[in-house]
């Protein structure tokens, strides 16, 4: 059961306004839209966003660990990362931002600004090539973050059962999985009620410990 | 230049805000009223998404190294801004400050600053920041932090969805299905 707690009416840390007239701010929350590259993270990401997606950039710091590098000089290596996002209005009190993730995970993987906080995930799987979503799903476990899985089909070349591809994924019984075209809006919007849906029910479940 | 260029919208620079200002129109190619949504609703240009996806070659490259902006400070005075803090204009502030001009010696407000503190009349993200001005995550902020830290924006913070304490609030939930219900 669920237990009320901290029944916040305004939930979030809003600084007080100073003045009357200016628009209030929106509370954020956010979804990520993660799989293998080239599999419709963006395409799913503009299906039910209001916006055309944006594109915004990062520079990622990784000391690269020189296991080819024999010399042991530790190298700091810069990298430009980009990433699509969309938005849904949900009221004008309420905003959701669709964040895809950048296409390779080791990128993402070391982008906590983009990945703490995130309300659930979506993982987009090509039946043709299962294996290049495994990372997403793996990094959804590890880091906790409740996600659905979408089975993307707009190719119609998906000639595997929807439980033939839960079992090549070896996805937890619960979570929910989807099989649809990321291009349509009803679908992006199904993936999303079920992935709210998904949350639902964890929080409805009492904490064990 | 990393592996993922920023054209995947084709072009690069019409849907960046989100087709209800000008801002951006300092850059100077595109159409005042005509947003690309607009476009694409008339069937003059392909919908992005049949555009070549996430692969493209950032071409145009930058001229400028981006920290040159924020006077070689790599790191913003507060680290408490995230992707999806929403920053608004603090009007009266703001409009002061912009009379006052660019004079006011270091602290004076950039062409950058200008930008921002224009676009956050609506309330705007961090990200949609970012990608309005067409600079980094990592450089957008510090420019937002020397606004907040003037005064001149206001920052909200992200709702917190700790699970920690038993999941996400229920009613933030309910709120969320119930918009995503109409889309």
């Amino acid at each position: 059961m669920a237990t009320p707690h901290a029944a916040t009416g305004a939930p979030g840390a809003a600084t007080s306004p100073t003045s009357p007239t200016a628009p209030a701010a929106p509370a954020a929350v956010k979804i990520l839209i993660a799989g293998g590259f080239g599999v419709g993270k963006t395409t799913l990401v503009g299906s039910v966003s209001e916006v055309t997606p944006l594109r915004t950039e990062e520079y990622l710091t990784r000391a690269s660990v020189g296991v080819d590098d024999l010399s042991g000089v530790d190298q700091k290596d810069t990298t430009t990362v980009a990433l699509d996002f969309g938005r849904i209005t949900v009221s004008p009190e309420l905003v959701v931002y669709l964040f895809g993730t950048p296409g390779q995970e080791r990128f993402w993987f070391m982008w906590n600004d983009l990945v703490n906080g995130a309300l659930g995930g979506i993982v987009i799987a090509d039946t043709r090539r299962l294996e290049s979503s495994f990372a997403s799903i793996d990094f959804f476990e590890s880091r906790g973050i409740p996600f659905v899985v979408a089975i993307n089909c707009f190719h119609n070349t998906n000639t595997r059962t929807p439980d033939e591809i839960r079992a090549a994924l070896d996805l937890d019984p619960q979570v929910p999985m989807l099989l649809g075209d990321v291009r349509e809006r009803v679908f992006g919007r199904d993936l999303l009620l079920a992935l709210v849906d998904h949350l639902m029910e964890l929080a409805s479940v009492a904490p064990v410990g | 230049m990393g592996p993922y260029g920023n054209d995947a919208r084709g072009d690069g620079r019409d849907s960046t805000w989100d087709g209800r200002d000008d801002v951006r129109d300092t850059r100077g190619t595109r159409d005042d009223r005509d947003t690309r949504d607009d476009r694409w609703r008339r069937g003059e240009v392909p919908h992005w998404s049949e555009l070549e996806e996430e692969d493209a070659e950032d071409e145009s490259g930058s001229m400028v190294r981006p920290y040159t902006i924020t006077r070689g400070r790599t790191a913003p005075e507060r680290d408490d801004l995230t992707l999806i803090t929403v920053l608004t204009t603090v009007e009266e502030e703001a409009a002061a400050a912009l009379a006052r001009g660019s004079r006011a010696g270091v602290r004076g407000l950039q062409p950058e600053h200008r930008m921002i503190l224009e676009r956050c009349r609506r309330p705007a993200a961090v990200a949609e920041v970012s990608a309005g001005l067409d600079l980094p995550v990592s450089v957008t902020k510090i420019l937002l932090g020397d606004l907040v830290a003037q005064g001149l924006l206001r920052a909200r913070a992200p709702l917190s969805v700790a699970r920690a304490a038993g999941g996400v609030d229920l009613g933030l939930l309910t709120a969320v299905r119930e918009g995503l219900r109409r889309l």
